[in-house]
């Protein structure tokens, strides 16, 4: 490797390795004691929080795979009524925090819900508890992650060449044919970088599984740090979870594999039309599922707003929403530097094997929930602040601890996955040849990454822009646990009316993030839209 | 006056060029004749300086480019044009932005008559404020060449810039190109593995064989 190479590795190395600080946080808690209480975790709760752990994920899982899949097969490859607008309109319960889903199918379909009262009183059926086994839970997952397997298969299917669906057509093969022989094998890699995305989330929830009641580790970690006050054990726990998101994005990696599927050329033409009672069949079901995951409960937010509206909005909603808006936005552009830098195409970047690994562990944050992450930071600059003690310096946690940074911080180590992920996508599809020939034309490394990479890496620079801020507005334990004095958003609004059984007061601030994140998505959706 | 000297390339224990010399004086054009997997491509980008080798030394214009398999200046320092397979046109600028990339330095008086000479050159008046995809494939090769003409460069490399194009405007455009490169007096290597295109397009032409290049 070169001088300019080895320089160059470094930099990007270097914040590579900041961005994974809470990762190697987490990580060193195991050289601490904590022995004995992780004996008595391992012993008594180990067994079932793995079983409890997998049944979700592979629920979850083949749920949003199969359901993912099909959608976006269906509005890419099918002509059928209402099409245009459902391909949108799948987007949105991305703006739907899966906390709020939850509480609002908790509040219409648990005992006491009006859904399970009718059903006993009308149609005299038994009732049942909707938190027992692991059913609800994972449809609730499906209805909230859907989308991500969507997203990435959609945008697949569209860059399959009609060729190739035309070949297998002129040679017999049924559209079912067609759709397991040929598109899906070819939208394989899409369709696992979604899955990656949803099982990270599902691993890292809290929410939802503290709502349903239901064990996972992140419901481990906060046992072992809420009622045994075990900073080490919840770390512990944590860097579990870490080491099944490594191993997620290695079964990801392999199942990319080598090949490159897809043309860069984005086709328009429709090979299938459903027409006659096919196609309102078919809508029926993209539509139950718009309704299922986005209409219905945005209904019921709306019905519990309007009821609540007048005794729960004060001027105090200004601030929440400010508080939410510039965190989301800062976060935002934060993140998605960072991410450019790190996703840039670079000759030198592709020598450096040690690189590459630097790169993937600065993404490995999208696992730690964000509680644990928040914690793994506070704890990282305690232990500064005790070394910079030791050596005569003051300590950092006055002016850290409760700052805007900090909390930054956990954000762009969080979502840097997200991010990168979209950056990257943008960045591989840059030639070598562009490099080469920027170069012989003269070009400084400056000019080649201002003038060619970014203009050409824009589309995924926004759209990871887009995505992140969704993320962060929904965030919730980390911005609990970090938020400078003063700075509650929505989501803490929410969380707190709801921890209370608030549910219907809690709809208002809900409702006023999913328009947020509605916006966002739509505004991401335009700018897919002149990308594919 | 161009100078390759004792060029050897490997790739992972595979040698595809053994003691490759070459000598063009200033306005030859050049081709270089071989088979896929030959190592032409391979020489071509060793001199562009994209590519190193075993061994092997470029000397453009009594200036030391490359010695020993290692370059002594980077591409972008060497004044050397090329041309690729498949054109490398900046899809995000226009025709204009894409030709005057290479001559930022100019002021926009001076870019607009370069760029408004370089595109009667080569037949496409007119055309500045297109985007690449707006153009045919044999138009974006042309663009191409106008793009590595406007530095004015030594040397200009055309790594197989005939190949995606179907036979009828490929035989026009070979004749074309040389046409131009001729009355620029810009010394040229084209590669290719089309005996016809190299007769058509050049001064001299070189073959790969075993390794070694002959000269016809």
């Amino acid at each position: 490797m070169d001088r300019f190479c080895f320089k160059s590795n470094i930099w990007i190395a270097l914040l590579a390795l900041i961005v994974a600080t809470p990762i190697f946080v987490v990580a060193s808690a195991w050289l601490l004691p904590g022995g004995e209480l992780w004996a008595h975790f391992a012993q008594t709760l180990l067994t079932d929080l793995v079983i409890s752990t997998v049944i979700l994920l592979l629920g979850v899982g083949l749920g949003v795979s199969v359901l993912g899949t099909i959608l976006a097969y269906l509005v890419v490859m099918v002509e059928f009524p209402g099409r245009r607008w459902l391909e949108w309109a799948l987007f949105l319960p991305f703006a739907i925090p899966a906390y709020v889903l939850a509480f609002v199918y908790l509040g219409v379909f648990d005992y006491s819900g009006y859904a399970q009262v009718w059903m006993r009183e009308t149609l005299g059926l038994p009732g049942f508890d909707i938190r027992a086994g692991h059913w609800a839970i994972i449809l609730t997952f499906i209805l909230v992650f859907y989308p991500y397997v969507y997203m990435m298969a959609r945008a697949s299917f569209k860059r399959q060449k009609i060729h190739m669906i035309e070949a297998g057509k002129m040679l017999g093969a049924s559209p079912i044919r067609v759709f397991w022989k040929i598109s899906v094998p070819l939208a394989r890699p899409a369709i696992a970088a979604g899955l990656l995305v949803t099982l990270m989330e599902t691993l890292a929830d809290f929410g939802v599984v503290s709502l349903f009641n239901y064990s996972t580790f992140t419901t481990a970690i906060y046992s072992a740090w809420g009622d045994f006050r075990s900073i080490e054990v919840a770390a512990q726990l944590a860097s579990l979870l870490v080491l099944v998101a490594f191993f997620l994005i290695y079964f990801e990696r392999r199942a990319r594999g080598k090949a490159k599927y897809y043309s860069t050329d984005v086709s328009h033409i429709r090979p299938y039309t459903a027409n006659g009672w096919i196609g309102w069949l078919l809508f029926a079901f993209v539509f139950s599922v718009f309704m299922l995951s986005f209409a219905m409960p945005i209904l019921q937010i709306i019905i519990w707003s309007v009821d609540v509206f007048a005794k729960e909005w004060s001027g105090k909603y200004t601030s929440f929403f400010a508080s939410t808006a510039i965190l989301t936005l800062s976060a935002a552009v934060l993140t998605v530097t960072v991410a450019t830098v790190l996703a840039l195409p670079s000759r030198c970047k592709n020598q450096s094997k040690i690189l590459q690994m630097l790169i993937h562990l600065s993404t490995l944050g999208y696992a730690l929930p964000g509680s644990v992450m928040a914690v793994g930071l506070m704890y990282g600059v305690q232990n500064i602040s005790l070394v910079s003690g030791y050596l005569g310096g003051s300590s950092l946690n006055h002016f850290l601890f409760g700052s805007i940074a900090l909390l930054l911080f956990a954000y762009v180590s969080r979502f840097m996955a997200i991010a990168y992920n979209s950056t990257s996508a943008s960045s591989e599809q840059i030639k070598p040849v562009f490099e080469q020939s920027a170069r012989l034309l003269g070009a400084s490394r400056f000019r080649l990454i201002w003038q060619v990479y970014l203009p050409m890496m824009t589309p995924g620079i926004m759209a990871g822009a887009l995505l992140v801020a969704v993320d962060v507005m929904k965030e919730l334990p980390a911005t609990y646990l970090l938020r400078p004095f003063g700075w509650d958003t929505l989501a803490i609004r929410v969380y707190e009316l709801s921890a209370e059984g608030l549910f219907e007061r809690a709809a208002v601030p809900a409702l006023m993030m999913v328009i947020f994140g509605a916006v966002l998505m739509l505004a991401f959706n335009k700018l897919d839209s002149s990308r594919l | 006056m161009l100078s390759v000297s004792d060029l050897t390339i490997s790739f992972d224990d595979n040698q595809v060029l053994e003691g490759f010399n070459l000598v063009l004086e200033s306005g030859d054009i050049f081709a270089l004749l071989g088979d896929s997997g030959s190592g032409k491509s391979s020489a071509l980008r060793f001199i562009a300086g994209l590519e190193s080798a075993q061994s092997g030394a470029v000397v453009l214009d009594g200036n030391d480019l490359s010695s020993n398999g290692t370059h002594q200046m980077r591409p972008e320092q060497r004044e050397i044009g090329m041309v690729f397979q498949d054109y490398a046109l900046f899809p995000h600028m226009t025709v204009f932005q894409n030709i005057c990339f290479g001559i930022n330095e100019l002021s926009k008086e001076n870019k607009v008559k370069k760029v408004s000479e370089l595109l009667q050159l080569i037949c496409l008046d007119g055309i500045e404020e297109k985007y690449p995809h707006q153009l045919s494939g044999g138009e974006q090769q042309r663009v191409c060449l106008a793009r590595s003409l406007a530095t004015s460069p030594k040397l200009l490399l055309l790594d197989e810039p005939f190949s995606s194009l179907d036979k009828s405007h490929r035989d026009q455009l070979v004749k074309e190109v040389r046409e131009i490169l001729k009355k620029e007096g810009v010394t040229s290597i084209l590669v290719t593995h089309d005996q016809n295109e190299a007769e058509n397009f050049a001064d001299k032409i070189g073959q790969i064989d075993k390794k070694q290049l002959r000269i016809n």
